[in-house]
């Protein structure tokens, strides 16, 4: 009884609904990334100059545990496809050890510039900064609770149900993909 | 036998019309009347001058308008029932969650619509008041109304969350990922209440223009889709004595 709910070899990852509030969570960060350029364009020399301000290595390592909590899921995916669980749960708690590390750093970077005076209210540059990675921030502990549920749902005695771990996975994937966009703008973008 | 089918979910319908018609005085009153939603919103970083050119300006439209809200405010109420029976239709979830929509529906009416307009009722009551007074009236009726979100995100989360534990279906999936779009964009206007300008400001594209324009497609959805719901409610689902009652 532990074979996995099998779903055809080609199909849209998840329930189809999932893609709706991707499509539509990608609509709004477009939003925050256009207000992000249109008044970096007005302001050009006062965004490089704040840019300096922050911890690119912080950055660059947040990414790097993102993207390799991703690859942790998609691996816990495929297993579970395999009906191979025990390791699909492995993947999946690496995935969330992962995301959890990146809060934890997130944090970290937030109260290091907060105690060297550089706050929301300080220029338009920090505005930004702090808005959109809290907005993300809140992205990634919804991410978290996700996580939670999919390896709750791996560890139960029924058969996996493979939409689900899909739902949650694709969920989880755009929350990485929002947080490359959000680096390559705000950290590196010259 | 179709006189009994149109009969039993009457209430129902009533209540749905509500929605569309109470969306019709929303919008006469705080698009038209009261300016208050402008186009373009009056932001916060207007002169003494400005806010006084703006409330006063307006000042007979803006009493027709309060006078209309006083008076139709209490629509909403009947939107909200008729949402609440058909979650509490679903399976899955106990009728917890619609309590909880219920409880937040009734409480975000005051912040919502009915605080702005109150202070804006009192700033034309008596126009030859001290400018800078006409301009904190001003201050807390918009940061209130764009401001106020805790009561909007909880209604959408808890009924989105209905919506993904529910079994039968009674609202698709796809409108629950909405509803959680309006979470979000209730969660990002959160700095009107520091930002005197730019996008997060309470007239700025991300906290004001966004949000409206994702709750317009969201209502515009859900409306339809609440039509289906009450259309979809079999008949079993109705007491047979009330039935028979109105059948004699």
């Amino acid at each position: 009884m532990t074979t996995a709910t099998t779903l055809p070899a080609r199909h849209l990852p998840g329930d189809p609904s999932i893609w709706v509030f991707v499509l539509g969570d990608m609509v709004i960060f477009g939003c925050y990334f256009a207000a992000y350029l249109f008044d970096r364009g007005h302001d050009h020399e006062l965004f490089l100059q704040s840019q300096q301000h922050l911890s690119q290595g912080v950055g660059a390592i947040n990414t790097l545990i993102l993207l390799t909590s991703s690859l942790f899921v998609a691996l816990s995916t495929q297993a579970a496809r395999a009906a191979d669980l025990r390791a699909a749960s492995g993947l999946l708690t690496l995935g969330g050890a992962c995301g959890a590390g990146f809060v934890l750093l997130k944090s970290y970077e937030w109260y290091s510039k907060l105690s060297a005076g550089l706050t929301i209210s300080s220029n338009a540059f920090f505005m930004h900064y702090y808005m959109m990675t809290s907005v993300h921030f809140f992205h990634v502990l919804l991410g978290l609770v996700i996580l939670v549920i999919l390896r709750r749902e791996l560890q139960g005695s029924a058969p996996p149900r493979m939409q689900l771990l899909e739902t949650g996975a694709t969920y989880w994937h755009m929350v990485d993909f929002l947080w490359i966009i959000i680096f390559a703008l705000v950290y590196l973008m010259r | 036998m179709t006189q009994l089918r149109r009969n039993v979910k009457l209430d129902q319908l009533i209540c749905w019309w509500s929605i569309p018609i109470f969306y019709q005085f929303f919008g006469l009153i705080f698009g038209y009347l009261t300016k208050i939603m402008g186009p373009p919103i009056p932001g916060p970083n207007l002169t003494l001058e400005g806010i006084t050119a703006f409330t006063l300006g307006n000042a007979r439209h803006m009493q027709i308008g309060i006078v209309l809200l006083a008076i139709s405010l209490g629509f909403a109420s009947m939107g909200t029932g008729v949402i609440v029976v058909q979650m509490r239709r679903m399976s899955g979830p106990g009728p917890v969650l619609a309590y909880c929509y219920l409880a937040c529906g009734a409480a975000a009416a005051l912040p919502g619509c009915l605080f702005c307009g109150l202070l804006f009722a009192v700033s034309v009551f008596r126009p030859d008041r001290d400018p800078q007074i006409i301009a904190v009236l001003y201050e807390m009726g918009f940061v209130g109304f764009i401001g106020c979100l805790g009561c909007f995100a909880t209604q959408y989360l808890v009924f989105a969350l209905a919506i993904f534990l529910d079994r039968r279906a009674i609202f698709p999936k796809w409108l629950g990922y909405m509803t959680l779009w309006n979470l979000v964009t209730e969660l990002i206007a959160a700095p009107v209440w520091i930002f005197r300008s730019g996008p997060y400001a309470w007239n700025g594209l991300i906290s004001f223009y966004l949000g409206v324009l994702i709750f317009v497609v969201w209502i515009v959805c859900l409306i339809t889709w609440l039509k289906k719901a009450i259309k979809n409610q079999p008949l079993e689902e109705f007491d047979p004595a009330c039935t028979g009652t109105l059948l004699v």
